[in-house]
């Protein structure tokens, strides 16, 4: 809880012959994060060189290669399979890739080789077709327009008829805006033909290769395209059929070959000699225990296993969550923002309850809640797993609060629910809600502005806490921790301050008492001494900072926005219902006729539009304030973030297993 | 002939109108300065999460400094419409 996973350093130590017994256990258990060897004259480590690959690195690589190009020409992704619930042994799928990898490959190349050469013979007759179209207008077969001696032909479009000075035949027809000119002139005359064409604006066309008329050949083509899409279908159809049957094998070979290849590299990443190899690298302390059992086994014995001391702020450890199931999905939020450093304070399980908080206080509808709940289990079908399953996760947390929200504020999609509002009322004076008392606006903003001052509090706090635990004792430390307790000290006294000038609802009332000095009241000088000891506080920790001063107010205010933006989506579910129902669609009830049926309908686009749109909002509005309000707020008081991802070498196996 | 008919319902009646006229002003003109704002911002913001993903979160953040601005200017409404 609130700490991240503890981190051991482990020395791997043992003869070369070890060394693919060792890189495959640390592969199965999926603990170890590498820390790469770098070539230097550290102590310790003169001498040593970056290993070579496993034998079988490249022949594996090869295949792989192989696999991956049949996986494109079937379209199968090991990304986007499922886990499988039955997995594959390795050695069978060992077997297979010998005995039927050549046949798949052969199959694949096959069908890939038929689908392209007849999506290469389509597109060629689609081109032949548009060049014989300026032709459909010549009745004659066009193998009578070549093969001359004596002769030249000239085809092609002119704006307006032309004649010809030098001796011809002519062929002129109308086309497309623009005529058809075919002219025939004998090979002494051709140059000054040629000439005179130009002058006319001719624009010449190749004449096709063809024999027959040119509307004959197109519905030759035309027939021939329709045939060959059929075929194209067909080969389609197989490769489908090829893909559903295969698709298992090749994930599962996918999956050992990336492994397989896996393995063999990662000596590039240890230090060797000539006869020996060191691994460093992280593993969760818990499963240090089961990793080096494990890897004493596999060699028999034959391996030196330590764990090396380290400094928790100077190295870069690697950071891995360690949180309760509950938050584990709000760490995609944290992800999005810093992951934690190690040994630092990591606030997910604290977003992980507020956040959802948040949302519902700003989207507190039972009608949205359920319209959001229905959206997320419905996107759970594209979204399985990673980060996208994770914000899934999320937002299933925030609409049940927004749920709940909705049944204290009585709202659904901006209707009243039959029950008065529990403890704030969020209506607004719209349409028949007009005799109503309006919203609780001011008791909201002052609601609201309590949150801030208390989660700013804990932000503060938490900064103190952090900087007792994550630095050395001394001057240094204690000048911080002063400083955090000089902000809080600088916010209470001003809310003192304010307490002993004006009566606020929800606040203390302080106001009343006789002045001591200047017009404050006890509490008043209370609060002013409280504030200039906080000032102190924050100076003497960096005299810069006294510029933040503002943020004070600034940021407790920024809290406020949980009750504005809440209300303006109100305001716009309310605003929906009354121009769809009360302006639109009741009047027409009350007096049913043809027109009336069709303004019924557009009323209730209208009544949609209106609510897809503001469930738009509601999401954007709800999820990034309230988001927004950590990451700003919140975290900026005491969150350092930039801790190094855990990575650990191997995989989780979705489709094959030993 | 204006000082006429200014009765205290005229003039009640056209404190609210103010009013309203005020909130209209304090959400626009804090709506505009916060478009104002994020306008580079956001430019910047998108280019930079282009070159690099992990600059989503921190790009985030810097475009909706800003917004606290336009919430003022909501909060202000509501304290004079209600």
């Amino acid at each position: 809880m609130f700490d991240t996973q503890t981190m051991s350093r482990l020395l791997i130590a043992a003869s070369k012959d070890q060394l693919e017994a060792v890189v495959r256990e640390l592969y199965r258990h999926n603990v170890f994060d590498i820390e790469d060897f770098v070539e230097s004259d550290a102590q310790g480590l003169e001498g040593c060189k970056i290993g070579m690959p496993l034998p079988g690195a490249s022949e594996s690589s090869a295949e792989l290669v192989r696999i991956r190009s049949i996986e494109n020409i079937y379209g199968v992704s090991p990304q986007g399979m499922g886990s499988s619930d039955t997995k594959v042994p390795t050695s069978q799928v060992q077997q297979r890739i010998e005995r039927e990898l050549q046949a798949i490959e052969e199959d694949a190349a096959k069908l890939s080789e038929e689908k392209l050469s007849l999506e290469n013979t389509i597109r060629d007759y689609e081109t032949r077709i548009a060049e014989l179209k300026p032709f459909t207008v010549f009745p004659a077969n066009l193998a009578d327009l070549k093969g001359f001696e004596n002769f030249v032909v000239f085809a092609g479009l002119v704006s307006a008829p032309v004649s010809l000075g030098v001796p011809n035949e002519m062929f002129s027809a109308a086309y497309d805006k623009s005529n058809l000119l075919i002219a025939v002139v004998s090979r002494e005359d051709a140059e000054e033909g040629e000439r005179e064409l130009f002058g006319a604006g001719f624009q010449p066309i190749p004449i096709p290769d063809e024999a027959g008329t040119a509307g004959e050949r197109t519905v030759w083509y035309t027939h021939e395209i329709t045939r060959l899409e059929k075929e194209l279908e067909a080969v389609s159809g197989r490769i489908i059929a090829q893909k559903e049957k295969n698709a298992a094998f090749l994930v599962a070979c996918d999956e050992l070959l990336t492994a397989e290849v896996e393995r063999a590299e990662a000596p590039l990443r240890f230090a060797t000699t000539e006869e020996t190899f060191v691994a460093e690298g992280w593993v969760p302390t818990d499963s240090v225990a089961a990793l080096t059992s494990d890897l004493q086994s596999a060699t028999g014995g034959k391996v030196f296993i330590s764990e090396v001391e380290y400094d928790p702020v100077e190295d870069a450890v690697p950071v891995e969550y360690h949180n309760p199931d509950f938050s584990k999905p709000t760490e995609m939020l944290m992800d999005i923002y810093s992951r934690p450093q190690y040994n630092e304070f990591d606030p997910t399980i604290l977003v992980s309850i507020v956040f959802p908080i948040f949302f519902g206080f700003i989207l507190g509808d039972v009608g949205y809640g359920i319209i959001l709940l229905a959206l997320g289990y419905y996107l759970r079908k594209y979204l399985k797993e990673g980060a996208g399953k994770q914000l899934l996760d999320v937002f299933r947390n925030a609409s049940i609060s927004s749920i709940i929200f909705g049944l204290l504020y009585s709202e659904f999609l901006g209707f009243a629910l039959p029950w008065d509002p529990i403890g704030i009322n969020r209506h607004l004076n719209i349409g028949s809600h007009a005799s109503g008392h309006g919203p609780d606006a001011v008791l909201m903003l002052v609601l609201t502005a309590w949150i801030g001052i208390l989660h700013i509090t804990l932000g503060r706090a938490l900064h103190m806490y952090n900087a007792s635990r994550m630095m050395k004792p001394g001057k240094h430390r204690s000048k911080v921790i002063f400083g955090q307790f000089g902000w809080i000290l600088a916010m209470w006294g001003i809310l003192l301050i304010l307490w002993s000038l004006f009566e606020m609802p929800l606040m203390p009332v302080l106001a009343g008492y006789p002045a001591v000095f200047m017009g404050f009241n006890g509490f008043g000088m209370a609060g002013a001494i409280l504030l200039a000891v906080g000032v102190l506080g924050i100076g003497q920790d960096s005299v810069l900072e006294l510029m933040e001063l503002p943020t004070i107010v600034s940021h407790v205010l920024s809290y406020t926005r949980l009750a504005a933006v809440g209300l303006s989506s109100v305001a716009i579910a309310m605003v929906t219902n009354y121009i769809a129902i009360e302006l639109i669609i009741d009047p027409q009830l009350a007096n049913l006729s043809v027109v009336g049926v069709v303004l019924i309908l557009v009323g209730i686009v209208v009544f949609l539009i209106g609510h897809t749109l503001n469930t738009a909002l509601g999401i954007l509005g709800g999820g990034l304030h309230s988001i927004r309000l950590h990451y700003v707020e919140f975290f900026t008081k005491f969150y350092k973030g930039g801790g190094r991802k855990y990575k650990p070498f191997g995989k989780l196996r979705k489709f094959t297993e030993d | 002939m204006v000082v006429e008919t200014m009765t205290i319902e005229v003039a009640e009646a056209s404190a609210v109108g103010f009013k309203a006229i005020g909130a209209g002003l304090a959400v626009g003109l804090a709506g505009m300065g916060t478009g104002l704002a994020q306008l580079g911002i956001g430019g910047a913001a998108v280019g930079a999460t282009a070159e690099n993903k992990e600059m989503f979160g921190l790009a985030l953040l810097f475009t909706v400094i800003p917004e606290t601005v336009v919430i003022f200017g909501l909060v202000i409404a509501l304290l004079l419409l209600f």
